[in-house]
């Protein structure tokens, strides 16, 4: 059966019926967590996704977005009890929403640290805490967006590699302690560009080689799209992945599987 | 006065006249063990060999024969082994298309069955020297590789897997006799293994470009050098000795930080 469908029985006509599944996806606006918008919405979920900004204009009438900062409780009870007002239940939590300061420790302020663990850590820990007291009731599925710098560092982002490492460990502790319940899983996309790409490239000294020196350092020969972290988040939801929790999914075109010893550049 | 670390200690490494290997029997000696040092040759991978002191027997780890020869040798003049660094290997520098099947079985024979078979005829000398409840050490030989794959070095990879992978299984089995295994897996480190790396078909520096190619390595590492085989036998040396009583079964990887960070884009 298409994992998509919740199978009820109605109470009042005893019929079987398939509901679409219900989705949270956080920091659905732009980028990867749009990427994962688009794909639950063309697969027929229910979503209900939030950022801190304005709606996007061009965001599907029938996707329920709420504004909201993932770090501020208030805000994440809001966007739970928007979903449960609206659908009921909650299938799956995928926490997307996340902020980078490309400072070292040293160069990081009070104010940085308040955003970048506020949104990656107290964000992931106020959406799963509250969408848990349902979602243990009913079962379901947590996806987090973490990154290769959870494992291996990105220089000069302190708070960010750290940030996603405490992404990392909850997600085990999420798997380990609501399981059978809830599976938990963490995607750890590498370098996914969007139209950012280009204007990064444009910056550099040299753009064709700098262009041709980033992608002989990614095997399958291109940088990731929004698309291909959507793909693994989509199996991570589904009954395919039904024995899979409490693991890190790489998805970063074999960047961290090569050495950054790469001669052919030299 | 400081303390020798090793006194008393009898110690085998294999390969203990190439790059790496001979830094440890230096540095073994010096902590005041007794060291026999197996090769191929006097002289290993280098040009020549000044006596250092160690006991030299010649050894191909891919025979059971030399293998078990070369403990009874052990056993006849020491009756027991406290240490054994399984550091003899090789490294064929191509991918899995140019790779024939005797190089490959050649790879695995030196650095996984070359490791498996010395460990094996040591476990009877090593309990021998762990009944008076001392701590007894395997040493072996992974990499860097074994975790992340530098390009044109398939089987060496593979091998190195493999080592990490019985490293944990002997780590296992042999703990509850008092007998430790860990793994050592360098990065970069200055044996005529890595010069051969670089003046190889496929790493792209024969000739005028080597030297582009050297500096370029030293820069990707997080402290801007390669590593030395001294710097590898300070950890060898550290789980060798009973400062290490409680490590056993992991894999120590020394490599100036390399995997630490994701690689680097030039932008």
């Amino acid at each position: 059966m298409d994992s998509r469908w919740r199978v009820v029985c109605s109470s009042s006509t005893d019929e079987i019926i398939m509901l679409p599944k219900t989705a949270i996806i956080t920091g659905g606006t732009r980028g990867i967590g749009r990427g994962i918008v688009d794909r639950f919405h063309k697969d027929g979920w229910n979503i209900v996704t939030c950022s801190r900004g304005q709606r996007p204009k061009d965001l599907n009438e029938k996707i329920i977005w709420e504004q909201a900062d993932v770090g501020k409780i208030n805000d994440t009870d809001r966007v739970i009890e928007k979903t449960i007002s609206t659908f009921g239940v909650i299938d799956l939590l995928v926490n997307n929403a996340g902020i980078q300061v490309e400072k070292n420790i040293m160069d990081s302020t009070d104010d940085d640290w308040d955003l970048v663990i506020g949104a990656n850590c107290r964000g992931v820990f106020n959406m799963c805490r509250a969408s848990l007291e349902h979602m243990t009731k009913t079962g379901g599925s947590i996806v987090n967006i973490s990154s290769i710098s959870a494992n291996a560092s990105d220089p000069s982002m302190a708070l960010y590699n750290a940030s996603k490492s405490f992404v990392n460990g909850l997600t085990r502790s999420i798997a380990t302690d609501h399981g059978p319940t809830i599976r938990c899983n963490a995607v750890c996309p590498g370098w996914v560009m969007t139209e950012m790409a280009d204007v990064v490239f444009e910056l550099a000294s040299n753009p064709d080689v700098a262009k041709k020196d980033a992608l002989s350092r990614h095997p399958v020969g291109r940088f990731g799209k929004p698309e291909d972290i959507a793909n693994m988040v989509a199996w991570l939801a589904s009954d395919e992945s039904g024995y899979v929790s409490g693991q890190l999914f790489t998805v970063d075109g074999g960047l961290t599987a090569a050495s950054p010893i790469n001669p052919g550049l030299f | 006065m400081l303390m020798k670390m090793l006194s008393g200690k009898i110690a085998l490494v294999t390969g203990g006249r190439g790059g790496i290997g001979r830094a440890i029997v230096n540095r073994f000696l010096k902590e005041g063990a007794t060291v026999y040092a197996a090769d191929l040759t006097p002289e290993g991978s280098l040009d020549s060999h000044k006596e250092n002191g160690s006991i030299f027997i010649k050894l191909d780890v891919t025979s059971e024969k030399e293998v078990s020869t070369a403990l009874s040798k052990i056993e006849k003049e020491e009756g027991k082994l406290d240490i054994l660094v399984n550091a003899a290997g090789i490294e064929i520098e191509k991918t899995i298309e140019q790779t024939s099947l005797e190089e490959w079985n050649l790879s695995f024979a030196v650095n996984v069955t070359g490791t498996f078979l010395t460990s094996k005829h040591s476990l009877p000398l090593m309990r021998k020297a762990a009944k008076n409840k001392v701590s007894t050490s395997i040493i072996n030989f992974g990499s860097y590789d074994g975790f992340i794959a530098d390009p044109g070095l398939a089987a060496y990879c593979a091998t190195k897997g493999a080592v990490h992978a019985l490293t944990r299984a002997m780590a296992c089995d042999h703990g509850p006799e008092g007998i430790r295994v860990n793994a050592v897996c360098p990065g970069y480190v200055d044996t005529p293994m890595l010069q051969s790396f670089f003046n190889g078909e496929g790493s792209g520096g024969q000739g005028q470009n080597i030297e582009k190619l050297k500096e370029a390595v030293r820069d990707v590492h997080v402290i801007k050098t390669y590593g030395t085989p001294d710097d590898i036998a300070n950890l060898v040396n550290w789980l060798a000795s009973d400062e290490a009583r409680y490590a056993s079964g992991q894999l120590w990887i020394l490599d100036g930080g390399l995997s630490a960070q994701v690689q680097q884009m030039k932008l």
